[in-house]
């Protein structure tokens, strides 16, 4: 579904990924640890694409497509999702609004019509309950004076009514309670199919004992340095980063 | 353009004043003709405004100053329907309207019993009926720049509008000022006064459209006065197109515990120049203005807000919200003066801009004048483009380019449409801003 090879990036004049390989598959779930400034959330932008970066090097190929050829709106319409790590509050703009739009951007690229606005209050209720949020969210502005938590949550949302094949998820569970972890683990397993894939970055493997993961990898100066199963999560903790790098290069 | 003189030395005339003043001298005499007579005087005295007066130094009317003019034509309001199209508000909003034709009101006879609350007369009738009361709300004469062009109004506006609220007035009512001319030379000098009696409640929207190649220089003028806890709510939209130049004077006194909100909406014109100056003169009055200022295009936008506050416990509150592109100009200067009775006055300034072009710009300046030290005044002005966070969040949820960009925007517009009380009139304003962007059809959703 995600093929990744040599991909290099630059931020603000500043190499950030430097050939960086992986191989997302269908019905897969990958999880990219790494220390801070290793490259994580980059990779998460650039795939999403984010304009001021700049990609130097490599491809990346999404459903057979030249993601990287793609503006932003044409990537999530073909089916990726970019959980964001601090979503934007956007006074102004209504939540469930945006919601509509971007299902209806979907289905307009997939040649489908509108959808009904019943049917839509109905799936969007639906959701929420599954989320635990209250249904005064949906008048309000986009992340507008929402808490850390609701932010989250409202993001887990937007992905479980758009469906996407590919959710990158960029540190969902920092600032989360254990109950908030828990809801927004439920949603995004709730998503998990032979026909989609997630990739979640994040720090802790805590996360990964609610959304266990078929894969994980260290991401570490700009490219994945090991990739294990649920088990070197469990390493990485007990263990720290640094063992990594050093048995890298010895 | 009228040039710099020392004191004493009248300014030497340009085209355009002395075009005004053979105007009135062609005048007959009427019940005004004295205050009228004193009027053209001062603007003799003291030029047009250039850019070298203050309140004007962003709009230069070279090419209105070089320029002779003739009286916009009065035409028979039977060749202008009130259609839908171009009333504000429609049908089921249940407003009614009162067309001014280049400033000359078509009344239907009998016109105080057609509308509870408000009695409306034509401006000339009620200048021969009772001319110390209009005179009263054409005074004082002021020498300040930003006036200039109202004295021009008072000189020579031949008819207008007289609306006397006495009661709570639930329903809106719409003044639709129809610009049309016959050459690039016409202009026009409508006049509104609004007295707002003890008490009373209104809302009035004074709308401004064009028909035809011509529209006239439209030299409008409006007062309001709001005795003792009378509430108004009183609009000025600017909807024409970038033919159409006007040049707009409001001045608002009120009394007493009095509340106005102000609404300065342009949304169309090729030069729009507003000014609003505003006392608050007895305790408890309280204004807020709101000021929504659209350049697209060429335009040039500039609104000028002057709020005094003369008495003590008064409030007042501006906001304004600027966009430009292409090539416009967008200008915003609000003054607050706190005058030395005025104790315990609160008042804040609020205003953004947001530019979505680099060859368009936008200047702002909120000024304060403050002669005591018992008040409470905040201002903030903040000019920038659309953050780039917002953009890509709406980017990456598959919202194209031009849709995210005009959710943006008219979510930036968004404080001063919350601000309208009238929801029919927020709908129409809404309505047509919304046309004026890229996939309206979409954005018409998220009203």
């Amino acid at each position: 579904m995600l093929k990744i090879a040599d991909l290099c990036a630059r931020v603000a004049g500043k190499d950030i990924l430097k050939g960086l390989n992986l191989e997302v598959k269908a019905g897969e779930v990958h999880a990219i640890m790494g220390p801070n400034g290793s490259g994580k959330s980059t990779l998460a932008q650039v795939l999403a694409g984010r304009e001021d970066y700049t990609v130097t090097g490599g491809t990346v190929t999404f459903a057979g497509r030249d993601l990287l050829a793609l503006p932003a709106e044409e990537r999530a319409r073909a089916g990726l999702f970019l959980g964001f790590q601090y979503p934007v509050e956007i006074p102004g703009v209504n939540n469930v609004y945006l919601l509509k739009a971007a299902l209806n951007a979907k289905r307009k690229a997939a040649g489908k019509p509108e959808v009904d606005a019943y049917d839509f209050l109905a799936l969007i209720k639906q959701k929420m309950k599954l989320m635990q949020m209250s249904e005064s969210f949906l008048s309000r502005g986009v992340n507008e004076g929402f808490s850390g938590g609701e932010k989250k949550r409202n993001e887990i949302l937007q992905m479980l009514v758009l469906e996407p094949q590919l959710a990158i998820l960029d540190e969902t569970d920092s600032g989360l309670d254990i109950d908030a972890l828990k809801v927004v683990s439920m949603g995004v397993n709730s998503l998990r199919d032979q026909s989609r894939a997630v990739v979640l970055v994040t720090h802790y493997q805590r996360l990964l004992e609610y959304i266990v993961p078929d894969y994980v990898h260290v991401l570490s100066g700009g490219r994945i340095l090991k990739t294990g199963d649920r088990s070197l999560a469990l390493e990485l903790e007990r263990r720290g980063y640094d063992w990594v790098a050093e048995s890298q290069v010895a | 353009m009228s040039v710099a003189t020392p004191s004493g030395v009248p300014p030497r005339l340009s085209p355009a004043l002395r075009s005004f003043e053979a105007e009135f001298r062609e005048r007959s005499v009427d019940p005004l003709t004295r205050l009228r007579d004193q009027a053209m005087q001062r603007v003799l005295r003291l030029g047009l405004p250039t850019t070298r007066d203050e309140t004007w130094r962003y709009t230069n009317l070279k090419h209105i100053a070089a320029h002779s003019f003739v009286e916009a034509p009065l035409f028979p309001p039977g060749e202008f329907a009130t259609t839908a199209s171009l009333s504000l508000l429609s049908a089921d909003a249940r407003a009614a309207t009162v067309l001014m034709i280049n400033g000359h009101p078509s009344l239907p006879s009998h016109m105080d019993a057609w509308f509870d609350g408000i009695a409306i007369r034509s401006l000339r009738d009620m200048a021969r009926l009772d001319p110390a009361l209009i005179a009263a709300h054409l005074e004082p004469l002021s020498d300040a720049d930003q006036a200039r062009w109202g004295l021009v109004n008072t000189a020579l506006f031949t008819d207008g509008l007289y609306l006397k609220i006495t009661e709570n007035v639930a329903t809106p009512l719409v003044i639709l000022h129809m610009l049309t001319g016959t050459g690039a030379d016409n202009i026009a000098h409508p006049r509104v006064i609004i007295d707002a009696a003890r008490g009373s409640k209104a809302t009035i929207i004074e709308h401004f459209v064009e028909q035809g190649a011509h529209p006239p220089l439209f030299n409008s003028a409006t007062h309001i006065h709001l005795a003792e806890n009378a509430q108004l709510e009183h609009y000025r939209v600017f909807a024409t197109s970038p033919l159409a130049e006007h040049i707009d004077s409001l001045t608002i006194r009120q009394q007493a515990d009095s509340v106005c909100k102000q609404f300065t909406i342009a949304l169309g014109g090729g030069l729009v120049r507003t000014t609003l100056e505003a006392s608050l003169d007895q305790a408890g009055a309280s204004h807020d203005s709101y000021s929504l200022l659209v350049g697209h295009e060429s335009r040039h936008v500039d609104c000028v807000n002057i709020v005094t506050h003369n008495a003590r416990d008064t409030n007042s509150t501006q906001t304004a919200r600027a966009i430009a592109s292409g090539t416009s100009r967008v200008v915003f200067n609000s003054k607050v003066v706190v005058n030395p009775g005025a104790v315990r006055s609160r008042s804040e300034q609020s205003c953004r801009g947001l530019l979505l072009s680099r060859n368009a710009e936008i200047d702002t300046r909120p000024q304060l004048e403050i002669h005591n030290d018992d008040v409470k005044c905040a201002h903030g002005a903040t000019i920038g483009r659309l953050d780039p966070d917002m953009l890509f969040y709406l980017l990456s949820r598959g919202l194209d380019r031009e849709t995210a960009q005009s959710l943006l925007v008219y979510a930036f517009l968004a404080d001063v449409l919350q601000g309208m009380s009238v929801p029919s009139a927020r709908a129409a304003i809404e309505g047509a801003l919304i046309a004026q962007m890229p996939d309206s059809q979409l954005l018409n959703e998220f009203r």
